[in-house]
């Protein structure tokens, strides 16, 4: 594999860039991130918990809503916002306010997607801007809390298919 | 695991139980922090040894690693899934099978 992996970076106080290649066109990692029967497949939530909502209109001004339920609560995690800037396959940019059933709105980010692609190796670029060092900072450490052991059950699912 | 691992060196055994994994499972799940450079793995005797990579990571770059494993998982599925959608469509302008059409 010659594509490089994610990288993650923190340019600025309030934002997470992350950066990874993808050996396929961009248009099919355009396909890939926006249609949700795709999305379903990779946007996987921690072990017990099943995704139970992903619908989204893309377009600009139009909605997209994700939701998780943890067996006791559904939603337990909502999150949802706004197209405000679509060019397939080469920039997407929506609004994101994560709510969760134990503690509420978490607060809000921007989420701009650019895809460029080269010899039928596709780049993107995340760029995730919060509204403060604290709320970034609280992203990056909800992936410690309750991302590391996210989607084992898959992963371990998709293993085991591959015998 | 990788809160485990933070505690020092461990074999795969003591990672496995207290996660209630199998020991294959937890060697697939090592193999993929290795793969993640997160995690180095020794064998000694009959022994896997496995520790976090000795860089002296600060606070903010260990939410930052851990945060990039996390993210680097979903993206090995959606590379899973772009397989998938370039196996439906064969040719460079093929498309006829695939349900990805010249949708977006």
């Amino acid at each position: 594999m010659s594509t490089t992996g994610l990288q993650v970076s923190t340019p600025t106080d309030t934002t997470i860039v992350m950066t990874r290649e993808f050996r396929a066109p961009r248009r099919m990692v355009w396909d890939a991130m926006t249609r949700p029967d795709l999305m379903r497949r990779w946007l996987f939530s921690p072990p017990g918990w099943a995704m139970t909502r992903c619908e989204g209109d893309v377009r600009v001004g139009g909605k997209y809503r994700w939701e998780w339920s943890d067996g006791e609560n559904d939603p337990a995690l909502s999150i949802h916002g706004e197209y405000t800037e679509v060019r397939p396959p080469e920039r997407l940019v929506h609004t994101e306010t994560m709510e969760m059933s134990r503690c509420g709105p978490c607060g809000t980010l921007v989420a701009a997607l650019d895809l460029t692609e080269t010899g039928g190796v596709t780049r993107m670029r995340m760029t995730l801007t919060f509204d403060s060092r604290e709320a970034r900072d609280g992203a990056l450490k909800s992936g410690m809390e309750h991302g590391m052991e996210a989607g084992y059950r898959t992963l371990d699912a998709q293993l085991a298919a591959r015998g | 695991m990788i809160r485990r691992l933070a505690g020092g060196e461990r074999n795969l055994t003591s990672l496995a139980g207290p996660l209630r994994m199998t020991f294959p499972a937890a060697s697939k799940h090592v193999r993929v922090l290795e793969r993640a450079e997160l995690v180095t793995r020794r064998v000694s005797g009959r022994e896997h040894l496995c520790r976090l990579r000795a860089t002296p990571l600060g606070e903010a770059t260990r939410w930052t690693e851990q945060f990039r494993a996390h993210w680097e998982e979903r993206f090995r599925a959606l590379d899973a899934v772009l397989e998938d959608l370039k196996a439906a469509e064969p040719g460079p302008r093929g498309g006829r099978r695939g349900a990805s059409g010249s949708r977006g």
